[in-house]
């Protein structure tokens, strides 16, 4: 490139001028001048091509060379940007790369430079025609394309003439700048003739080599110096010296300082002063004439930009200046614990806070230990006390300055010179001020009088003192009180005084001047209408004459006594003299006299106290009572103790010093803080002297600038001593004759300090306000006005408000700002500061309707109601959009339980104990499912995700693979079927019908046969066992001889189980004989109340499964024996023999009920016996022999199984007594909610209770008879997870069911225990670790460590824990008038039941029978229901003989009708509809103890017989 | 008189930095509104997204308000935690918006943000989790010198809220 650019020397000059005269462009050039060597590698693709490009052109143009030359003839604008890539080549080449400008200082030689061109044009002359190889671009081409800028397409047209510009002409034209026009001819010419030469040069041949096309030159090279040389010649380096003044300015210009001239000039920029130096010497070289320099001879520059503040917010360091609302706390990551509200505000509390507790001390005021002269000491300290307060506030001298002030008010006011105001006005203000300073020396005058007397009651108490202690001879306490006497100038003080009542003469004459003026205005006007009065009186006494006179029997009018106006008095003028007598007197009394010396009261402890051996020895004993004495607090939070003080022993001087400080760790706003004050006498023991109320702090007090606050305390206990103590509520005296009894109580203060603790970085620590709730804050409301001010500054206060309000007082007066400040704390209603403003003010503007019309929208209501889940309410499926479409009736119900919630009614109970009871269980029932409601809206996992469980790969069969695969080959009918999980339901998606009740009846044993039916002449055989047989088991055969005695042969008995379920009635087919085998599944569907399949609803499900056992009697009633061969004619009738009675609760937790029971047969069944000899046979010697009863062998189960509730039991019974309490499962009263224990007290009281209070009475019962018994808490059946009782006897254990009052043997297997889990004694808990929970498998001696595990062992001893229960109980008779009415209204309801039952039928009673039944009854309850039944029928059949009839008595214990009615039902009695059926039903109520009714009911139908 | 019913589902929630999210949320109305049936506050689940990075709670809001005033329309405060792989909850964000006033259905997006803390703090995060929280939860909505509380941008919680009116027009509120 070097060697192709010769040419370029040929014009430095204007290319130096150039860069002078343009500094600021050249830098803004500076960019492209470092371009051009490296694109070169891709531009020679593009001048290859271009090249082609252009051969082919000219080949074109020489071919239609005519017509060519008319084309060139069109003018070209002359490409002006041809000169810029020259230009910029050397401007950007200048001063910076020294190589290339040595070089070109080298070209400035101009002969030189010619000399090349020459050279070069030779060349081209001597090859005119250079031979260029095809493709390849000649020398100029090439040039060219580097020198070219090479534009985007379009100007290519533009290119072409250019490009063929070769000689040393053109050349220069193109240098010539602004000279195209002129040059174009030229141009032309040349380019024809360049254009026939390359055409030529094209078809003349390709035969050209290498060298005719390159010259070889050495390298060039200019010496170092030569270089540095010519740089120094062409470079510019400025100096870094200063330039003289002179230089910058202006010739014969002085520099002006516009600074020193008093101009403003702000602060310049910081510059280095070489960098100012340097540019300023640029700037004078490069551009001498402009105006860079100021007057002053410096740069000129515009005042320092930079702000010295950035007014960018700094970065605070989060510690600091962060408000406290701002706040925030580093947490850790914390795994998530479940707590009962989840929820934004309140769950953001850190939980503990802090509240510091300072007790300093306690002083007593009064104390019984206190001797005569403690009284007086402390009485004295009092008043000094309050003389120090009085002295502080120094009200009277507040007060006489404003007198003062006001006075001179008024003087200038009176002074018309000064006051530009209306007279009117400034009569106003003077006559204000004037009454104004009536009241303020009213006031002073009251203050002054009061300072005085409370210094004459110090020194007369002093007196007193002083006196005892000379009566007594010793000295008790270290008060000392001293006078100090401060002079005055008498004579100064006495004009003083005699100004002052002057002043007030001067005053309060004027004002009574006024007073008179006023009165006897007042006495004029009244003067005048009295006399106009009289005036008229006399006139008219003149007309009466005359009338009288005229018509003389007329009656005279009388004139009203009252109206007669009574002749004013004129008012009597006030005299000076008087008026200076008053005040006089009044100065005398309150204030100090003229030279009087002011006296100051000082109270020092500077006494000495008599020692102890100059005592008397009643007082010696006093001060040794004193010693003996010491103190102690208790720190009382939210009535519970959490710290005391250590015991202090009680100072002579009746202080006690502490200075403890509590911190009390809390979690909660406090409720309450007490201090309780305790002394203890020696050691005799401790008495509550007091109790002390503490503020709770506001939220502003924090530890450290908590005052000290005393808070008084007083007791009212009355102690007498034996010593000079004076005691506590005795009255005593100090005169000698006994006068002026004093009776004083025992009181102090406690210096104490309540604050809140700060937290480590500062943060208070309190309980965020949204913890106080409202009835809490009011509390604090209360608490506050108190605790704030004061009780003693409360009135105080109030009365200083009305004063000011009063006075007037200029609330801008600075002096009074404390003043007014808290008199605007004490009129703002109660002295109650509110911390809150209103946000929304304007709320109650806005409102659309009133809150009374919210409230009293039907609708709201009942879509509240709906959602907090009222009982009434719960499953409100639609409720109306318009209010109008609510019916007023949808609340009455749940009105009227609201209403009645405490008013008791009888009419359902009968009994009003147990009514009472009734409604206390519900109110506790409503509290609990109240609190348990919320509750219930916490989900557990379970209860939300149900989760198959996935195939464990390691289960017997092989894998998920195997499982399907083995299920291929899996018998339909396994030998040995699995039994396979059910799915469980969870009750939500239920409707009636989906739920079933299954009941497997599978066999029973031991069902009662029928007796031969007797006549009323026949003896019974003595067929039945007695039971003092049962025991005995004897296998002794009672052969059925008498079966031929049944009608049609039948068999003993022909069983057949009714299972009843919410009064739907299912039933087996009939077995026969007494130990039947039915395998019936019966189904029976169930309906959940109100159709709430819900958890909670289900639990509650009150219903009971009754499973009937009847007999099937088939009577023939074919009455005419010849018809018997053609025709069968029989009468079904069925006798109840028995029932097994489950909740439907105990199906819905267990899940199935599987086991054997024993039938519940009334003890007499008339008509029917046990049999015995059928079992013998069938090898159940051994079960038989165990067992006295009938048993059946249920199972039963839900379909879908429902998922039962979380907890919860059942029932049982006792001994008798027990077993007659009723039963209340706690899940029928809480459902799912938790099963609550009573005490004993408490059952008995609510008469009602579940198995574990049975368990425990009955338990409590056998242990007071010193038998030795445990409680066992186990599962049985049917009740579940239950208690029972166990009892040793002798040699064996005996399991009871105190629900029952059955008891069962340890080996019987019929026992419904089936596992025990642990046994709780009386002072023991022993768990079962047995490999077996069976009682029947199970070893019950407790002392073996290897079988049961204790509670309390060696490594926890019994601690001797309290009972809850209590010590006794006691017993009330039961009345029993009232017991027999309630039998005999039982009576009535059930015959009226039956009777309702059988409403097709006529229903009748048979009186004979009813009666003969009372009688049997209350024979039934002396013997227990056992070992009657002999004697019982036989008496009966001997009354009945003629009927047939089959009955029994129900016994259950009392709590309501219903369950009575229910049982009855359920036996079916009322289902016979022989039509001439007869009915007996007789009701007995024997009343125990503490209202614990039992009742029989004995119901029996009865059938004439026809023989 | 008026009611209200605000029916919806926080949908979930996207770009947060942490991945398994759950959110409390809460309702919060001036005095003159009375809540007649739904629950004001809840908790979503902990969602892990599987697919993408948006966490899809969907969960129901259900709420049905009387009101004798417009003012203290209710408001919805979310704060979104993060659940890290040992079962600890920390925070993610706070946020806050109004429920609409516009009968009909409404796409909400909630931006969040949480407490920045000192540099200890966050030091402290990134390594062993928790993180600064605000002590008092008003300042998520009171507007006290907020610019003093130095916070980071946390994600975007979605909702969709179906907005019944009922009887505003009876006093004389147009919608």
């Amino acid at each position: 490139m070097v060697s192709e650019n010769p040419h370029l020397g040929s014009q430095p000059e204007p290319l130096q001028e150039d860069s002078d005269t343009r500094p600021l462009s050249m830098t803004s050039r500076r960019g492209p001048r470092s371009l051009p060597p490296i694109p070169a590698a891709s531009r020679t693709g593009f001048a290859e091509f271009s090249m082609r490009e252009r051969m082919r052109e000219k080949l074109q143009a020489a071919r239609s060379k005519a017509e060519s030359t008319l084309l060139q003839e069109i003018p070209t604008p002359r490409p002006r940007r041809l000169q810029s890539p020259s230009e910029k080549e050397l401007e950007t080449e200048f001063g910076t790369e020294p190589g290339e400008e040595v070089r070109r200082t080298q070209q400035e030689d101009d002969s030189q430079s010619h000399s090349r061109v020459k050279f070069r044009d030779s060349i081209q002359k001597i090859k005119s025609k250079p031979p260029v190889p095809p493709g390849f671009p000649s020398a100029e081409e090439a040039y060219n394309f580097f020198t070219f800028n090479f534009d985007p397409e379009p100007e290519e047209s533009e290119e072409k003439p250019k490009a063929k510009n070769k000689d040393g002409t053109t050349q220069e034209e193109e240098e010539g700048e602004e000279e195209e026009p002129p040059a174009q001819g030229i141009q032309k010419m040349g380019e024809d003739e360049l254009l026939s030469a390359e055409a030529e040069d094209l078809l003349w041949g390709l035969g050209h080599t290498a060298e005719d096309l390159v010259a070889v030159r050495p390298a060039d090279y200019e010496s170092v110096h030569v270089r540095l040389q010519m740089e120094k010649e062409l470079l510019f380096v400025p100096s870094r010296l200063t330039v003289p003044t002179y230089k910058k300015l202006p010739e014969n210009v002085q520099p002006r300082f516009l600074e020193d001239e008093g101009l403003y000039i702000g602060a310049r920029p910081d510059v280095p002063r070489t960098c100012q130096n340097i540019v300023e010497n640029r700037l004078l070289r490069q551009e001498p004439g402009g105006r860079w320099f100021g007057d002053d001879g410096r740069i000129l520059a515009l005042p320092n930009p930079i702000k010295l503040v950035p007014s960018r917010p700094p970065m605070l360091p989060q510690e600091r200046g962060v408000k406290a609302e701002l706040e925030t706390l580093y947490k850790k990551a914390v795994k998530y614990v479940h707590r009962s509200q989840h929820m934004i505000g309140s769950g953001d509390s850190p939980g503990n806070f802090q509240l510091d507790v300072d007790i300093s001390g306690l002083i007593f005021t009064h104390h019984p230990c206190f001797s005569r002269e403690h009284v007086l000491a402390a009485k004295l300290a009092q008043l000094y006390d309050q003389y120090l307060a009085r002295h502080q506030r120094n009200k009277a001298k507040f007060l006489t300055d404003k007198l003062q002030a006001l006075r001179n008010a008024v003087q200038t006011g009176l002074n018309p010179a000064k006051t530009h105001k209306s007279l009117d006005t400034t009569q106003k203000t003077i006559n204000e001020y004037k009454s104004e300073i009536r009241q303020t020396r009213k006031l002073r005058d009251a203050e002054q009088e009061k300072d005085r007397t409370l210094l004459k009651t110090i020194i007369k108490v002093w007196k007193e003192m002083k006196s005892l202690r000379e009566f007594q001879r010793f000295t008790n306490t270290p008060l000392k009180l001293v006078l100090r006497k401060e002079k005055v100038d008498q004579k100064a003080d006495e004009e003083a005084y005699e100004a002052e009542i002057q002043a007030e003469i001067s005053e309060l004459l004027e004002e009574c001047m006024e007073e008179h003026e006023q009165k006897m205005e007042e006495y004029r006007a009244a003067y005048q209408e009295w006399k106009a009065w009289k005036k008229a009186q006399r006139a008219k006494k003149k007309k009466k004459k005359q009338a009288v006179e005229e018509q003389p029997e007329d009656e005279i009018e009388e004139p009203y006594p009252g109206e007669e106006p009574v002749k004013p008095v004129p008012p009597e003028p006030t005299y000076r003299a008087l008026l200076e007598q008053q005040v006089r007197e009044r100065a005398a009394r309150s204030r100090r006299r003229p030279g009087e010396p002011t006296l100051v009261p000082e109270l020092s402890l500077a006494g000495s106290v008599t020692p102890n051996e100059q005592c008397p020895r009643v007082e010696v004993l006093r001060r040794e009572d004193v010693k003996r004495r010491s103190i102690y607090l208790k720190v009382i939070f939210n009535d519970k103790e959490v710290s005391r003080t250590d015991s202090r022993p009680l100072g002579a001087d009746f202080r006690v010093h502490f200075g403890q400080i509590f911190n009390l760790q809390i979690f909660n706003w406090p409720e309450s803080l007490t201090l309780q004050v305790y002394e203890t006498v020696g050691h005799s023991g401790t008495t509550l002297l007091a109790e002390v109320f503490l503020p709770i702090p506001e939220t502003t007090i924090v530890t450290g600038r908590a005052p000290i606050e005393e808070v008084e305390f007083s007791s009212n206990q009355l102690v007498t001593l034996d010593h000079e103590g004076v005691g506590s509520g005795i009255p005593f005296s100090f005169e000698a004759d006994g006068s002026n009894q004093l009776i004083l109580m025992t009181s102090g203060k406690v210096s104490n300090s309540v604050a809140w603790a700060i937290g480590e970085n500062g943060v208070p620590l309190i309980p965020p306000l949204s913890q106080q709730n409202i009835g809490f804050r009011s509390a604090l409301k209360k608490a506050d006005a108190i605790s704030s001010i004061g009780t003693s500054g409360l009135t105080d206060l109030k009365k200083l408000a009305k004063w000011a309000a009063e006075s007037k007082l200029d609330p801008n007066d600075p002096n009074n700002a404390p003043l007014m400040q808290l008199i605007s704390v004490a009129t703002s209603g109660e002295s109650y500061v509110p911390d809150f403003f209103r946000l929304e003010q304007l709320q109650q503007e806005f409102n659309f309707v009133s809150d009374e019309e919210l409230n009293r929208s039907k609708r709201f209501r009942l879509l509240c109601l709906r959602s907090q889940e009222v009982p009434e309410f719960r499953n409100y499926k639609q409720i109306p959009a318009y209010d109008r479409e609510i019916m007023e009736k949808v609340f009455q119900d749940y009105e009227k339980r609201l209403r009645d919630r405490n008013v008791i009614e009888t009419k359902d109970h009968i009994d009003t104990h147990r009514a009472i009871v009734a409604k206390y269980l519900q109110q506790v029932r409503e509290s609990v499912i109240n609190r348990f409601l919320i509750a219930k809206h916490h989900f557990l996992l379970s209860d939300l995700v149900v989760e198959e469980e996935v195939p464990s790969i390691s289960s017997e069969r092989s894998g998920i693979l195997g499982l399907s695969l083995f299920k291929l080959a899996e018998q339909k009918r396994p030998l040995r079927p699995r039994r396979k999980g059910r799915k469980k339901v969870t009750a939500q998606n239920l409707s009636d019908g989906d739920i079933k009740v299954l009941v497997n009846i599978i066999r029973a044993y031991d069902i009662p046969v029928r007796k031969p039916t007797a006549s009323k002449f026949q003896q019974p055989s003595r067929s039945s066992r007695t039971f003092s047989e049962k025991r005995a088991a004897s296998p002794t055969t009672h052969s059925p001889t008498h079966s031929a005695d049944y009608p049609l042969g039948q068999v003993l008995v022909r069983p057949f189980v009714e299972v009843s379920f919410q009064r739907m009635i299912c039933h087996t087919t009939t077995a026969e004989g007494p130990n039947p085998s039915w395998n019936e599944e019966l189904e029976l569907p169930f309906r959940a109340p109100n159709g709430d399949y819900s958890t909670a609803s289900l639990q509650s499900v009150k219903d009971d499964v009754f499973i009937n056992i009847f007999d099937e009697v088939l009577y023939d009633v074919l009455e005419d024996d010849r018809e018997r061969g053609s025709g069968i004619h029989t009468r079904i009738e069925r006798h109840w023999l028995g029932c097994v009675k489950i909740p439907f609760s105990t199906i819905y937790f267990q899940a199935k009920i599987d086991g054997t029971f024993k039938i519940d047969i009334p003890p007499v069944l008339l008509g029917y016996s046990k049999e015995q000899s059928m079992i013998i046979e069938r090898g159940f010697d051994s079960v038989r022999s165990l067992s006295e009863g009938s048993y059946i062998t249920l199972f039963i189960t839900t379909e879908p199984q429902l998922v039962p509730g979380e907890s919860v039991r059942e029932k049982e019974l006792v001994a008798r007594y027990v077993s007659l309490i009723p039963f209340l499962p706690d899940t029928v009263s809480f459902a799912g909610i938790c099963g609550l224990w009573c005490t004993s007290d408490q059952f008995l009281d609510l008469l009602a209770g579940d198995e574990e209070e049975h368990a425990v009475l009955l338990c409590n019962y056998f242990l007071f008879l010193g038998k030795k018994a445990w409680l066992v808490v186990g599962s049985a059946i049917p009740e579940g997870p239950t208690a029972y009782v166990l009892t040793r006897e002798q040699s064996h254990y005996l399991i009871w069911n105190p629900c029952s009052g059955h008891f069962y043997g340890q080996f019987d297997t019929f026992c419904p225990l089936k596992s025990v889990g642990c046994l709780v004694g009386p002072d023991n808990i022993w768990f079962n670790i047995q490999r077996h929970d069976s009682p029947l498998r199970i070893n019950f001696d407790v002392t073996k460590p290897k079988l049961w595990k204790s509670f309390f062992s060696r490594s926890l001893p019994y601690p001797g824990l309290s009972s809850v229960q209590p010590e006794e109980l006691i017993y009330q008779h039961t009345d029993k008038a009232a017991a027999a009415e309630l039998q005999d209204r039982i009576e009535k309801i059930l015959k009226e039941k039956i009777m309702d039952w059988r409403p097709r039928h006529l229903t009748r009673w048979n009186r004979y029978c009813t009666s003969a039944l009372r009688h049997l009854l209350p024979l039934l309850e002396r013997s227990l229901g056992e070992d009657v039944e002999d004697d019982h029928s036989g008496e009966l059949l001997r009354q009945l003989g003629d009927y047939r009839f089959s009955g029994f008595p129900l016994h259950m214990p009392y709590s309501e009708l219903k369950p009575l009615i229910e049982a009855v039902y359920s036996t079916g009695v009322h289902n016979i509809d022989v039509p001439n059926v007869e009915f007996a039903l007789a009701v007995y109520i024997h009343p125990y103890p503490k209202n614990v009714l039992s009742v029989w009911i004995y119901v029996a139908s009865l059938i004439r017989n026809r023989y | 008189m008026a009611e209200v019913h605000v029916i919806g589902q926080i949908m979930g929630a996207t770009g947060f930095s942490e991945s398994s999210l759950f959110c409390k949320w809460g309702v919060h109305t001036g005095a003159a509104w009375k809540l007649l049936s739904g629950v004001r506050e809840g908790q979503t689940q902990v969602d892990t997204p599987q697919v993408g990075d948006m966490a899809y709670w969907s969960h129901p809001i259900d709420l049905h308000f009387a009101t004798k005033g417009l003012q203290g329309w209710p408001r919805l405060h979310l704060q979104v935690w993060s659940q890290d792989s040992f079962g600890r909850c920390q925070l993610a964000g706070y946020g806050f918006c109004h429920v609409p006033s516009s009968p009909g259905t409404h796409q909400l997006d909630c931006p969040t943000w949480r407490p920045l803390g000192s540099w200890r703090e966050q030091l402290a995060r990134a390594f062993v989790g928790g993180g600064p929280q605000l002590l008092h939860g008003d300042a998520i909505y009171s507007g006290a010198d907020r610019y003093r509380l130095h916070t980071v941008a946390g994600g975007t919680v979605h909702l969709e809220l179906g907005l019944l009116l009922r009887h505003f027009d009876r006093y004389g509120v147009e919608c």
